[in-house]
């Protein structure tokens, strides 16, 4: 059976919005999560980078909602976290639950590269397997052949064949140093706050002419997909570009985040909001 | 030559963006960068000297493989450093 950890956490408003759980600190908390998980079980992060050389950067990830967790549901989060090596080494993926009274929860999935580190104070890397000494802390449990694929590109295809268009817009942005981590590179949760920037951007520009874009304020994100090409470092210039569609009942926004020159793809975010009961999907 | 310096390694130039330097060549050009920028030595360079595969090195725009940081370059040229990626 593959190891679980569950610990308590004492809620602060800042994890919150008035619609729930923020997305955001769902993420950071999962990242902490692994990382607690990972030294429990195998190796600290830190160790990981500073005596084995290898750094984890994250690629792929996916977030769920059940029903939304409240500042005022409890004192604590539950939080409830799982990791295992995929692909014969080339991934680490984390699962994550971070959970309210009533059985409500957040469901995180992340799958990280490792990097081989150049020993570098930059901290540069490869990607590369994980190591024979790290692989052993596993159990046969935790270790998967097959590799994680993100399913976002499939998603996003059908949601720009079959969903209606309803708006459009770009919004530019700069990375400053409290949105990197410890390498000055973006940490990547970094990228659900931009594309929720965009978004919040083309709703207030297009509400009046499409209200159906509403939803995406009054109601909190139901999933959230995320697939990174190349990070954003410090005082990288770039774009959101955000588009809103009706998909199956559901409303999306398809965000790519993008360098400033020649808009080269850094990211992919996509956020799913249910539509009002007439429209919905569930 | 005008060398730009990105993201992650500005603060190995004390977080100057565009250093002139004077040099034949694009390696030659960061052999002077890392001598005037010490802290960037190591970061740029593994222990024989050579750029690290980490690195992405443009000239005007254009990407320069490993053998061709040799190549000869004019004051007006432009390089581009940038970090494909870090690993924290």
């Amino acid at each position: 059976m593959p190891r679980w950890s569950s610990y308590e956490i004492p809620v602060d408003t800042g994890f919150f919005t008035p619609l729930g759980l923020q997305p955001t600190a769902v993420c950071r908390l999962g990242f902490n999560a692994a990382g607690r998980w990972l030294s429990r079980h195998a190796i600290s992060h830190r160790r990981l980078v500073a005596e084995h050389r290898t750094g984890l950067v994250v690629w792929s990830a996916q977030l769920a909602f059940d029903e939304p967790v409240r500042f005022f549901d409890a004192d604590c989060l539950e939080m409830r976290v799982t990791g295992r090596v995929r692909g014969a080494g080339t991934q680490f993926e984390c699962e994550v639950e971070v959970g309210g009274p009533f059985d409500t929860r957040a469901r995180l999935q992340a799958c990280c590269v490792p990097l081989r580190l150049e020993g570098d104070p930059a901290l540069s890397g490869i990607p590369a397997r994980l190591g024979p000494d790290v692989m052993a802390a596993f159990l046969p449990d935790e270790i998967e052949a097959r590799p994680h694929r993100s399913t976002l590109p499939g998603l996003r295809a059908a949601v720009v064949r079959h969903g209606a268009a309803l708006a459009r817009s770009r919004m530019p942005f700069v990375i400053h140093r409290h949105q990197c981590e410890v390498a000055d590179q973006w940490f990547w949760p970094e990228a659900i706050s931009l594309a929720a920037g965009g978004r919040e951007g083309l709703v207030q520009a297009e509400a009046e002419r499409v209200p159906l874009l509403l939803s995406a304020l009054r109601t909190p994100v139901r999933r959230l997909d995320l697939l990174f090409n190349r990070p954003f470092f410090l005082f990288d210039e770039g774009a959101v570009r955000s588009s809103a569609h009706e998909w199956e009942g559901r409303l999306v926004f398809i965000h790519e985040l993008v360098g400033s020159e020649k808009d080269q793809p850094r990211a992919l975010v996509t956020e799913q909001f249910s539509l009002p009961k007439d429209r919905a999907w569930d | 030559m005008i060398v730009h310096v990105n993201g992650a390694l500005l603060r190995f130039t004390d977080y100057r963006r565009v250093i002139t330097v004077d040099a034949p060549t694009v390696e030659a050009a960061l052999t002077r960068l890392a001598d005037e920028y010490r802290p960037l030595h190591t970061v740029l360079f593994d222990r024989r000297g050579r750029v690290r595969a980490t690195h992405r090195i443009f000239l005007n725009g254009e990407l320069l493989a490993a053998d061709q940081l040799a190549s000869p370059a004019a004051d007006t040229d432009s390089v581009e450093l940038l970090l494909a990626i870090s690993g924290g």
